[in-house]
């Protein structure tokens, strides 16, 4: 059965498998001179072999399993931080084996590295082979066509050689790639009335499990590059503000290797609405039904501003990089005025969803301009409040009855002390807390700090939204290697590498010769497939058996009287 | 557009109804093994019938052939290892390097047409046969009207998602079924469809329903329908190496005596080669259904979070697998991997495929988290 134990019996291409037994070379290590370029060599030997490849797919498999249950740098670096929190002595080895960001690993680089190596190692030379093969010829036909895996046989009165034009006709006629006799090779054959053709077809199988392999190397290719030329940046936009698309006006930027802050596209972008909208009834309520971002942009060659709408599943291409809607929340408007009755502050202040759902929002508020002594506030943005039992819970995450519930303190926000503070937090250790209770506020109320340090009035809420901003010039690449690899794997499992062979011999053949006429030709039909994808072989074969048949009966001139078959069909 | 909840209790009644009547399917392929017609002679007969054709056409290097006969057929053998001898061909001509298929077990004689053998192979097949089939019908209504009640892909949580994918494994099953006349697997593919089916329904069930925002696109179609697609394949697979394992195991113990020979099941069933190569024609068929998904659900990661490849847990899982059954696909053309081996390796790549729909899209986070089930 080929298909099964293909590789080491396939009559096709004997070299292909790359778990041949002994290449002449050098032999294992341990021989007496076994020098430094054996040493190579063998190790080279190894890692092209399929074993190794299937245990550095196997290792592939393995490393990426901690990637997926350990929070990670990239995906979710808050997770990171509560691991170190939560493990405080376990994170930090996990963090010195690269753990928190496996897939940017040495140790993950090694592997899948080593397994492009041991693939090229195994394609280049397939690629010299199909090049050759597809120079050479099919091999000469066997002599006992009736012992390959398929075979039919039939008589004809053609004479041989005309027999095996008409076979080779047919048989060039469906694209087989053709051999016959050469002069000196087919004399002494045909001297004796016989003569065959080898026909061969599908060389486009191992063409397409090249390609395959190759685009493989193409994606890997294409990530690195997306890694040195691209770069990811995010932006939270309040509805209303505007934003250049500068390094220092984004709040996340992370850059390729190749990339400085001058790759950056320049763009401005304005938010003009934000609009979601949730299912208020049945089972599904408070799920989102839709989002829209109303946005104005203009891209940096003074070209004209534009609008566009930004939904989830629809970004926005603007001078080579594409900007996406990845979130969004609500941002409480607060106005703060301080003892000597200056407006020390008045603007939306971004609050961030926390985990009790509903867009139950936390933020602070920071007025450092505040006399005589700096403003602090911690608060929460409830959309749509309802009073559980003296807590306050958001039961909808539109802001149907939106409500802030804030904690005011005074003293120093410590925002000189050197270390850089988060907008999203607030170092309270310097400051003296006002309220003991929360103090809630409904849109437009006013809260009147104690000691008449001034009063801090919840005057409305507005949507933000955060933006991604992305440049990956291996995007495309990438795509079209994938792509590819697709086509090559189709190629690869679709088409059989097939071989036919057509013998004609002058008289009957046949074990038995009982009743045989004495002239006419036995045409003999063999063929073989490399099986181990798709069936099917045997159909086209009868299909092409058949029509040689019928090719040869066309052809033959029409003296033979018309036998009906015995019985048993 | 609102829910249509008639067509959604349609949806369900037909489900129900599936359930039922595959049930009655997985009845009716296990009494083929308890009271059918002995497998034997059934394929015996199939075998003399074969070698009077053989005989008659006289093709394998033996009989002669009427000279220009013009009305025969042009016959097509191929050689048949005498039953039950698994050394070399005996009779010169009668076999080659490459053997025939083991005469024993199902799946014979494909030149027999499909539905004439199901009707040789007794009652009991032809039963299981027809209930399958309408099984699968009902299956396809029940997820069609689910889809014409959401007024979308019905592909879009993971109830839906189980019912869609075993559709499919059911669908594609009864193709192999009838290509490969493999109706004594029915009880164990059909057994996997209806207790996963069931456990859908009982554990998981979610009522029709809208999608977030970030599945309205037109690539829940392409990328999950092509998941679906592949995970419905690979069930099919992963049933298949399951037997394929057991029977593996069982000849292996016969052979270090510790089994008696002639299991009654076992006897019946297909070769391992059979069901290697059969296994390996269906991951050869999902294989790429799910590199395209993985390529579709990249385009739509794209557009959607800005980044075609992120490591997001369940795209790593879906790398996992996908490796996975590459290594089953390697490890088949790998000296000292083959059989055995190799189906652990793919089922390895099932259960990878299956922690990542049931473990880490319900309780790891990350951004695929649309399964609809609480964590």
């Amino acid at each position: 059965m080929t298909d099964i134990r293909a590789p080491e019996t396939d009559p096709f291409d004997p070299a292909a498998e790359r778990d041949d037994p002994p290449r002449p070379g050098p032999g294992s290590p341990g021989a007496g001179t076994f020098g430094l370029t054996d040493w190579l060599k063998w190790a080279w030997r190894q890692l092209t072999s399929m074993r190794i490849a299937l245990i550095l797919l196997f290792l592939l498999a393995l490393a990426s399993v901690p990637g997926s249950i350990l929070p990670q740098q990239g995906n979710d670096a808050p997770g990171v931080q509560q691991y170190y929190t939560s493990h405080p002595d376990l994170a930090p080895w996990l963090n010195r084996l690269g753990l928190f960001n496996v897939f940017a690993a040495p140790w993950f680089a090694a592997i899948y590295l080593l397994l492009f190596a041991s693939l090229v190692g195994c394609v280049v030379p397939r690629t010299f082979r199909l090049a050759g093969s597809a120079r050479t010829l099919p091999p000469r036909a066997p002599r006992n066509l009736s012992r390959l895996p398929r075979s039919a046989e039939y008589v004809t009165t053609l004479p041989p050689a005309d027999a095996a034009q008409v076979a080779a006709r047919v048989l060039s006629g469906h694209g087989f790639r053709l051999r016959r006799p050469a002069a000196s090779e087919g004399a002494d054959e045909a001297s004796e009335g016989r003569q065959w053709v080898s026909a061969e077809k599908g060389y486009l199988r191992e063409a397409g499990n090249l390609l395959f392999h190759l685009a493989l190397l193409g994606v890997l290719v294409s990530v690195a590059l997306g890694g040195l030329f691209g770069y990811k940046a995010d932006r939270l936009l309040v509805q209303g503000q505007t934003f250049a698309d500068t390094a220092s006006a984004l709040d996340e930027f992370h850059p390729g290797r190749f990339v400085t802050d001058a790759n950056l596209a320049r763009f401005t972008m304005t938010l003009d609405k934000f609009t979601a909208t949730y299912i208020s009834s049945g089972e599904q309520a408070g799920q989102p039904s839709s989002f829209d971002a109303k946005v104005t942009y203009t891209g940096s060659a003074g070209s004209p501003a534009r609008t566009a709408d930004l939904d989830v599943n629809r970004p926005v291409a603007v001078d080579g990089a594409k900007v996406y809607l990845i979130g969004h929340g609500y941002a409480p408007v607060f106005k703060v005025t301080d003892a000597s009755g200056h407006v020390v502050y008045n603007q939306a202040t971004p609050f961030v969803a926390g985990a009790a759902g509903n867009f139950l929002s936390e933020g602070v508020v920071k007025v450092p301009d505040a006399q005589p002594d700096q403003l602090g506030f911690t608060g929460v943005f409830v959309p749509t409040a309802v009073n559980v039992s003296g807590t306050l819970e958001s039961v909808f995450p539109a802001a149907d009855n939106p409500v802030v519930s804030l904690i005011a303190y005074a003293g120093n926000l410590g925002e000189n002390s050197g270390a850089s503070q988060s907008v999203y937090q607030m170092d309270t250790t310097g400051m003296k807390r006002l309220t003991t209770r929360p103090q809630v506020l409904t849109p437009g109320q006013s809260l009147k700090l104690p000691g008449g340090r001034g009063t801090i009035t919840f005057t409305g809420y507005v949507p933000w939204v955060s933006l991604a901003i992305t440049h990956d010039p291996g995007q495309l690449p990438a795509l079209i290697c994938g792509m590819a690899a697709l086509g090559g794997l189709l190629l690869s499992f679709m088409i059989r590498r097939r071989r036919v062979f057509v013998r004609a011999s002058a008289g009957q053949q046949g074990a038995g010769q009982q009743g045989a006429g004495q002239d006419g030709t036995t045409v003999q039909v063999g063929g073989l497939a490399r099986t181990d994808a798709s069936g099917g072989f045997e159909a086209e074969f009868a299909a092409l058996a058949a029509e040689l048949r019928s090719a040869h009966e066309r052809a033959a001139p029409a003296a033979q009287p018309v036998q009906p078959q015995p019985e048993g069909e | 557009m609102p829910v249509n909840v008639a067509l959604g209790h349609l949806s369900n009644a037909f489900l129900i109804a599936t359930l039922v009547i595959y049930s009655l399917s997985v009845f009716a392929f296990a009494g083929d093994f308890a009271f059918g017609r002995p497998r034997r002679a059934a394929a015996a007969r199939g075998q003399q019938e074969a070698r009077d054709r053989t005989a008659a056409l006289a093709t394998v290097g033996a009989a002669p052939v009427a000279a220009g006969s013009a009305t025969a057929e042009t016959s097509v053998s191929e050689p048949s290892e005498p039953p039950g001898d698994p050394g070399p061909p005996a009779a010169p001509g009668a076999g080659g390097p490459v053997a025939g298929r083991p005469a024993d077990g199902a799946m014979p004689d494909l030149a027999v047409p499909a539905f004439r053998a199901i009707r040789a192979a007794g009652r009991w097949v032809t039963t299981a046969v027809l209930f399958s089939s309408a099984g699968v019908a009902a299956h396809l209504t029940a997820v069609i009207t689910r889809g014409l009640a959401v007024h979308r892909a019905p592909w879009g949580n993971m109830y839906e998602f189980v019912t869609a994918l075993t559709c499919i494994a059911a669908l594609f099953f009864l193709f192999v079924l009838i290509r490969y006349q493999a109706w004594t697997l029915g009880v164990f593919v059909m057994g996997a469809v209806v207790v996963t089916l069931g456990l859908a329904e009982t554990l998981i069930y979610t009522a029709p329903g809208d999608l977030v925002p970030a599945l309205q696109s037109y690539w829940l179609d392409i990328h999950v329908t092509a998941m679906t697609l592949a995970t419905g394949i690979f069930f099919v697979a992963a049933v298949l190496g399951f037997v394929y394992l057991w029977i593996d195991r069982y000849t292996r113990r016969v052979a270090a005596g510790r089994a008696a020979p002639g299991h009654g099941i076992i006897r019946r069933l297909p070769s391992t080669e059979q069901i290697d190569r059969l296994t390996y024609r269906t991951v050869v068929f999902g294989f790429p259904v799910w590199t395209f998904g993985v390529i579709a659900g990249a385009i739509w990661a794209d557009q959607a979070w800005g980044r075609y490849w992120g490591w997001d847990p369940v795209e790593t899982w879906a790398f996992i697998t996908w490796v996975l059954y590459a290594a089953f696909l390697h490890a088949r053309a790998t000296a000292g991997w083959r059989g055995r081996r190799a189906h652990y390796v793919q089922l390895l790549g099932f259960t990878s495929l299956i922690f990542n729909i049931l473990v880490v899209q319900v309780f790891i986070a990350g951004l695929h988290s649309y399964s609809g089930v609480a964590g």
